[in-house]
């Protein structure tokens, strides 16, 4: 019996991508804390996206002011000017392929727009929003 | 005409350049390259990368003493790329590339003062710098002082010849 659990669990870590991965393990955070928790959700995360406010530097900025409307198309970072590739994978599939990168940016951006990190629930929101869009 | 020449010539030998300047002559122009991948890829996401010969080892220690803060934006590292890159900065610090004409003449311009907080704020880049309109610097295309490779054509490779400047909206720059 346990040969087969892992045998499936081997061919299932296998088929999953890092992606699939990383929402799954947000998700389970979310749950721990929220039995009621239905799963992530494209339309809040791009509230989360879109949405404006009072960043680390004291602008008011959002995702989208380096990032662009379009995820599909590269954006510039607003305050080095410094090109960034898109974040859609669709468009840069190099995109959210590596879940210590996901960390990081995660980390960084939420500080940086929010001044705060974000929470379980909205970085499974936002990054389930980017991956809506092609 | 030619005298006006020379004597142009040497005012600009009196300038920034020469009041920086030790006994010993780098035999090097520029700054070393910058020659680590993790590097580019951390630092160089958000901004240029700056060549470490650019800073001392005691202002990089200082700046990535503090990178949730970093001019504002959150730029922390996990924690083995922080040991990576601060140990690539320490161990290519200007002080170290002193046969470097660049490294050595913001190593001499800093003597006797505090750790600066950025390489715009060495006494050598402030005086490079300071003739320039500040509206050329903070034109969009530019957007600040720390954007080198905005005007220094070749900066990406450790060179910041006056023949390989080109600001935006203004063309060619001659001192």
């Amino acid at each position: 019996m346990k040969i087969v659990f892992y045998l499936l669990l081997t061919v299932s870590l296998s088929f999953g991508t890092v992606l699939d991965d990383y929402l799954a393990n947000l998700s389970k955070e979310v749950k721990s804390k929220n039995s009621n928790f239905e799963g992530f959700d494209a339309k809040r995360g791009e509230v989360i996206f879109t949405s404006t406010h009072k960043g680390k530097k004291g602008e008011m900025i959002s995702c989208v002011s380096c990032h662009n409307n379009d995820l599909t198309q590269s954006g510039k970072n607003s305050f080095t000017g410094k090109v960034i590739e898109p974040l859609s994978p669709k468009a840069n599939p190099a995109r959210l392929t590596e879940a210590k990168t996901i960390d990081k940016w995660l980390r960084r951006n939420f500080n940086d727009v929010y001044n705060r990190e974000g929470t379980a629930q909205e970085q499974g929101d936002v990054l389930t929003y980017i991956l809506s869009k092609d | 005409m030619k005298l006006l020449m020379f004597l142009t010539l040497f005012l600009t030998l009196l300038s920034s350049e020469d009041k920086y300047s030790s006994g010993l002559k780098p035999t090097k122009k520029g700054v070393a390259p910058v020659n680590n991948a993790l590097y580019i890829n951390e630092c160089g996401s958000c901004h240029f990368a700056y060549q470490p010969g650019l800073l001392p080892a005691n202002a990089w220690e200082k700046m990535m003493g503090n990178l949730e803060n970093h001019f504002d934006t959150d730029a922390s590292l996990s924690q083995e790329d922080f040991i990576t890159i601060s140990n690539y900065l320490k161990q290519n610090s200007a002080e170290k590339n002193m046969d470097y004409k660049r490294s050595s003449r913001i190593v001499n311009s800093l003597k006797g003062r505090q750790i600066p907080d950025s390489i715009s704020q060495t006494p050598y880049m402030i005086e490079k710098h300071n003739e320039i309109r500040p509206s050329l610097i903070t034109q969009k295309e530019v957007k600040g002082i720390f954007n080198c490779i905005a005007c220094h054509t070749t900066a990406d490779k450790g060179i910041y010849s006056e023949r390989d400047i080109h600001i935006p909206n203004f063309g060619r720059w001659k001192d």
